[in-house]
């Protein structure tokens, strides 16, 4: 058999995938581990078994606070990102419009430069014009990172969709509204869901924006985690952190049932 | 209403936002760089930056780090976009789940994971210290190794997609053919994935190596302040100094050097393929 893989080198395939997985997933491992440790100091393996510093987390006003300013954020963020990049991505893919080359590229370019030198001039740009920094100011920033991952998983979906659908309805007498709505929008529902949901998952998560642009009273729950790593970290940053990993775990399930996961690898 | 007015119409509000919050603050950030004190404009904060040794050291480390980086990434990458290419369909789904949960999680609760780990009491320090692979006391935090280990583990997942979205469009057959004309496995993925997979390899390379000049969450908590890398640096600038014409003109030399180690590498890669 040509394709055979000889013996010796599947056996270090797999443990190469053993080590790599140990590698991805451990640091993951380690901070539900220590979440659900008795003592109070940081460790791992963690001392005992308790939920204690859940308790904790959960009677915190400073991570209560941190968590409903990121839900909120996020789900703003969500809406703008899926409307905006949705609205973008269906007129890119129709290409009726001159340079549609160059917007696609430009569309997609917040995802090529650097967060940090977008969010430099996200900072100074608001101060100077509005003063000090607002949950505006951040929804408006995350928009215009999350945006073009709806951009890219509704191209995605549209590449691979019926192009003589929306003729179809144009010679049986749709108008242009009922087209969009009827044969466009349907057409796009599962790319635009998946984006939607990456740009939950990217503003939730979303650290470095947040950092530049946080002030006491506007402190996202990365940020008010990044605060506490940098001074005095306990097992209840560790019971934050894995409770953003139950949320990460979901979205993944959900995205997969969208658009299933190998389809999201490969765009 | 014709077509094309539809067309601007459902991308006018993408634009606006494109050039009134993406284009006009860089455009602000580059100017800001070269404004003077009186209104003017000055280079004066280019020349602070590239006539001090401290900040000429930051530049380098960044360089350095980012490229060790990148080569391991691509090192551990690319055999991990094969297998998850030729996998059978069920393992393959576990595999991309193992890629893409680290890499749908917050940075700064993964940098937590690795400041666990690789602290004075943690397991990794311990056990090289018990295989007496480290003397006592050793320590992998707040050095540049525990940089580059975060940083791979953040940017692996970016590297190995990359890879795996060409892979997964590479004929298999011509795999195949080469393995009927005597090529033996290993030579067979040295002569014709290899090449094939070029694309991906200088993709992931790309963004593996602007992602990781341009990161400071997990340098700044895994190096500590003693080992600064540029965008940390740019971050001290503007909560601690207070510095905002001397952060971007930092943010402007990040980008320019990001930009000139890219270009010349495009190159190159594209030579390789034609």
């Amino acid at each position: 058999m040509v394709r055979a893989v000889p013996p010796a080198l599947r056996v270090a395939a797999v443990v190469f995938v053993a080590l790599t997985a140990v590698f991805l997933v451990g640091p993951l491992v380690v901070v539900v581990g220590v979440s659900l440790s008795e003592s109070q100091f940081i460790a791992f393996p963690p001392a005992g078994l308790s939920l204690r510093w859940y308790d904790r987390v959960l009677s915190s006003e400073a991570f209560l606070a941190a968590g409903w300013l990121s839900l909120r954020l996020a789900l703003l963020v969500t809406l703008s990102a899926t409307l905006v990049g949705g609205a973008a991505a269906i007129a890119i893919h129709r290409r009726r419009l001159p340079g549609g080359e160059v917007l696609g590229a430009l569309f997609l370019s917040p995802l090529v430069l650097p967060t940090i030198i977008y969010a430099i001039g996200m900072l100074m740009l608001w101060s100077a014009l509005f003063g000090p920094v607002s949950l505006a100011a951040l929804w408006i920033g995350h928009t215009v990172i999350a945006a073009p991952y709806v951009v890219r998983t509704t191209l995605a979906v549209l590449a691979d969709s019926d192009p003589f659908a929306e003729e179809a309805a144009r010679t049986m007498g749709a108008g242009r509204l009922r087209r969009l709505w009827l044969v466009v929008l349907p057409q796009c529902l599962p790319g635009l869901g998946a984006g939607a949901f990456f740009a939950f998952n990217l503003s939730f998560d979303e650290a470095v924006l947040s950092l530049f642009l946080r002030r006491p009273g506007l402190t996202t729950l990365p940020v008010q985690i990044y605060g506490q790593l940098e001074f005095s970290p306990d097992p209840s940053v560790a019971a934050v952190s894995s409770l953003m990993i139950a949320v990460t775990v979901g979205l993944i399930v959900v995205i997969d049932r969208i658009v299933g996961v190998q389809k999201v690898a490969s765009t | 209403m014709t077509d094309r007015q539809e067309s601007a119409l459902l991308l006018l509000p993408g634009l606006l936002l494109l050039a009134g919050a993406f284009l006009v603050p860089i455009l602000q950030m580059l100017a800001l760089s070269v404004a003077g004190p009186d209104g003017g404009w000055t280079l004066d904060h280019f020349r602070r930056f590239l006539g001090d040794g401290f900040y000429l050291a930051v530049l380098a480390r960044t360089v350095r780090l980012s490229l060790v980086i990148t080569a391991i990434c691509l090192a551990v990458g690319f055999p991990m976009a094969y297998i998850m290419a030729r996998a059978r369909p069920r393992p393959r789904v576990w595999l991309i789940v193992l890629v893409i949960l680290p890499l749908m999680t917050s940075v700064v609760v993964r940098t937590f994971g690795w400041m666990v780990l690789l602290s004075r009491s943690g397991l990794v320090s311990g056990l090289l210290r018990d295989f007496g692979l480290a003397p006592r006391n050793f320590a992998l935090m707040y050095t540049e190794t525990a940089i580059v280990i975060g940083m791979v583990q953040v940017l692996l997942p970016f590297m190995a997609l990359s890879i795996l979205g060409v892979i997964l469009r590479i004929d298999p057959r011509i795999e195949e053919a080469a393995r009927t004309m005597g090529c033996s496995f290993l030579r067979a993925l040295a002569a014709v994935v290899l090449p094939l997979s070029l694309p991906g390899i200088v993709a992931g390379s790309l963004l593996v190596f602007t992602l990781s000049a341009s990161s400071f969450v997990t340098p700044n908590l895994l190096g500590g302040p003693r080992v600064q890398v540029l965008a940390a640096s740019v971050w001290r600038a503007v909560t601690q100094t207070l510095d905002w014409p001397f952060a971007a003109a930092q943010a402007v030399i990040l980008f320019a050097g990001v930009l000139a180690i890219l270009v010349p590498y495009i190159r190159i890669a594209g030579r390789g393929h034609g």
